[in-house]
């Protein structure tokens, strides 16, 4: 499981945790993610996220 | 001294100083960080205090930076309401409000900024910066009272808009013709305009305050007089007329001040012209790698990764801040993103449809170099413009606004 961090807002998105909240449930893999998924906070594109390790 | 021992003290746990704190440690920092918040609150993200918070579309434990368990996890010392008063650079002391010195090898100063008032003393206007005002401007709204916004650059824009979706009658008084007059050129402006029109929010342009007083008869309303004459007359008026960088601090250490743009003038690596002393975030004012000269940005993005950058080079890993600025706003549920300089732009082309709310402004130098873009719903275009803003690549202008023609295929170098 991986961890992705808008690199605009901050807005993190944890594979483990999903974002039910826009029908990802726990679990969903980042590149199931659609490519025209925008981040929920700060409307940044997908590509905006980078893989990010977790301090 | 910058290197993996001894004792960062970061004053200002906004989103640069709480960067800051993490990147020094992520980068290998291995002694003592101290992180001062003159806030109450946990670290918490500032820009849903005119968005979600003051709608009350989230609470206070949904807007935190980090969970209170990581500055624990990474040995960051969070001392939350309490503020740095003065410091004594040759001691390399700071003085803290609750009596206490504290030493330091290395300091920060994140200090951020506070809202501009129009006028000393209290108005009866109220202003928004901090998690506490959300709240209490949340709680005025409650009975959907009329409200008057003074000032519609991005954050009176998005709480005019905000106190308008909630139900509020909404007036927003601007000085310039146009909303966001520093952020977007006149068609964008206009654009904006005619959304608020449409919104049922009264946009008066052209509106010069001059005062903002409490109603002589009722002191519950709050008159906003205006220069020609006019006046409005409201339950809860809000004044937004921009940020001035919080330097008090900075006085108190002797580091060279920024007259022209405000703040604290730092080099490419966060460095003030005090030595082991730094800034950071919407305070520092810090060469402008793009363009040349320096600048000042007001955006969480800047603030987030330049807080970064400087932590790192606190913890001796020396890479210059080059990032592009770039930003966002909410209103009515569009997202605006600009990113680059597009006030300092010669031509125009625009790619998709302003009415439609789906399109992206492309800003350009005379000589067809990108400086800025601003989009609505597009923010692949825009993470390309940022790209080549910050490569100073040159589009084909008379191409641009083609959406048959794909946008790479308008890079001419
Ligand atoms: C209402 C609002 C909405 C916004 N919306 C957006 C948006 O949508 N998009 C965007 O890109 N940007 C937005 N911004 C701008 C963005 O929030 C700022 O650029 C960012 O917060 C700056 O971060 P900072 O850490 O430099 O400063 P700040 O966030 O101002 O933090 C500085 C902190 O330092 C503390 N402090 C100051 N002096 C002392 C002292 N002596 N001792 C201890 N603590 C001290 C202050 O109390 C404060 O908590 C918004 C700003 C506001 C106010
Ligand atoms: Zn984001």
């Amino acid at each position: 499981m991986k961890v992705w961090e808008c690199q605009q807002c901050g807005f993190i998105y944890d594979e483990a945790q999903g974002w039910e909240e826009e029908g990802f449930p726990p679990g969903t893999k980042w590149e199931d993610i659609p490519d025209d998924w925008t981040c929920p906070d700060c409307g940044a594109a997908k590509a905006d996220f980078t893989m990010t390790e977790v301090a | 001294m910058s290197g993996t021992n001894g004792r960062i003290v970061v004053v200002g746990a906004g989103v640069a100083g709480v960067s800051a704190a993490g990147a020094a440690r992520l980068a290998g920092y291995e002694g003592e960080i101290v992180l001062l918040g003159g806030e109450d609150a946990l670290p918490y993200r500032r820009p849903t205090v005119s968005k979600e918070l003051v709608r009350g579309d989230k609470g206070p434990d949904e807007v935190r930076i980090k969970p209170a368990s990581w500055y624990e996890k990474n040995a960051i010392d969070l001392r939350t309401g309490v503020r740095a008063e003065s410091v004594d650079p040759t001691a390399r002391e700071v003085r803290l409000s609750d009596g206490s010195t504290l030493g330091y090898d290395q300091l920060l100063l994140a200090t951020g900024g506070r809202p501009r008032r129009l006028a000393a003393g209290d108005s009866g206007a109220v202003t928004l910066r901090e998690i506490g005002d959300a709240d209490l401007l949340r709680e005025r709204l409650d009975g959907r009272p009329d409200v008057v916004v003074v000032g519609a650059g991005l954050i009176g824009s998005e709480i005019a808009a905000s106190a308008r979706q909630l139900g509020c009658d909404v007036t927003l008084l601007e000085t310039a013709p146009l909303p966001m007059p520093r952020v977007l050129p006149a068609d964008l402006g206009r654009m904006y305009a005619d959304w608020h029109a449409a919104e049922g929010t009264e946009l008066h342009a052209d509106v010069r305050v001059r005062a903002i007083r409490p109603d002589a008869d009722d002191p519950s309303l709050t008159v906003v007089e205006a220069d020609d004459g006019r006046t409005w007359t409201a339950p809860v008026v809000v004044e937004a007329v921009g940020m001035t960088p919080d330097v008090e601090l900075a006085r108190t250490v002797g580091v060279r001040l920024d007259d022209e743009l405000g703040g604290v003038q730092v080099d490419e690596l966060g460095r003030t012209s005090v030595p082991d002393v730094f800034a950071a975030g919407d305070v520092a004012s810090m060469p402008d790698l793009v363009r040349g000269g320096r600048h000042r940005v007001e955006h969480w993005q800047n603030a987030q990764n330049h807080g970064a950058a400087v932590g790192r080079a606190m913890a001796g890993v020396e890479k210059p801040f080059d990032e592009v600025p770039w930003c966002w706003s909410d209103q009515y549920g569009g997202t605006l993103q600009i990113t680059g300089w597009p006030e300092s732009s010669h031509t125009i082309v625009v790619r998709g449809d302003l009415d439609a709310h789906d399109f992206t402004a492309f800003y350009l130098d005379a000589e067809g170099i990108l400086l800025g873009a601003v989009g609505l719903g597009r923010p692949r275009e825009i993470r390309s413009a940022r790209g080549w803003i910050g490569e100073r690549r040159r589009l084909d202008t008379t191409r641009l606004g083609d959406e048959s023609v794909a946008l790479e295929e308008t890079l001419v170098s």
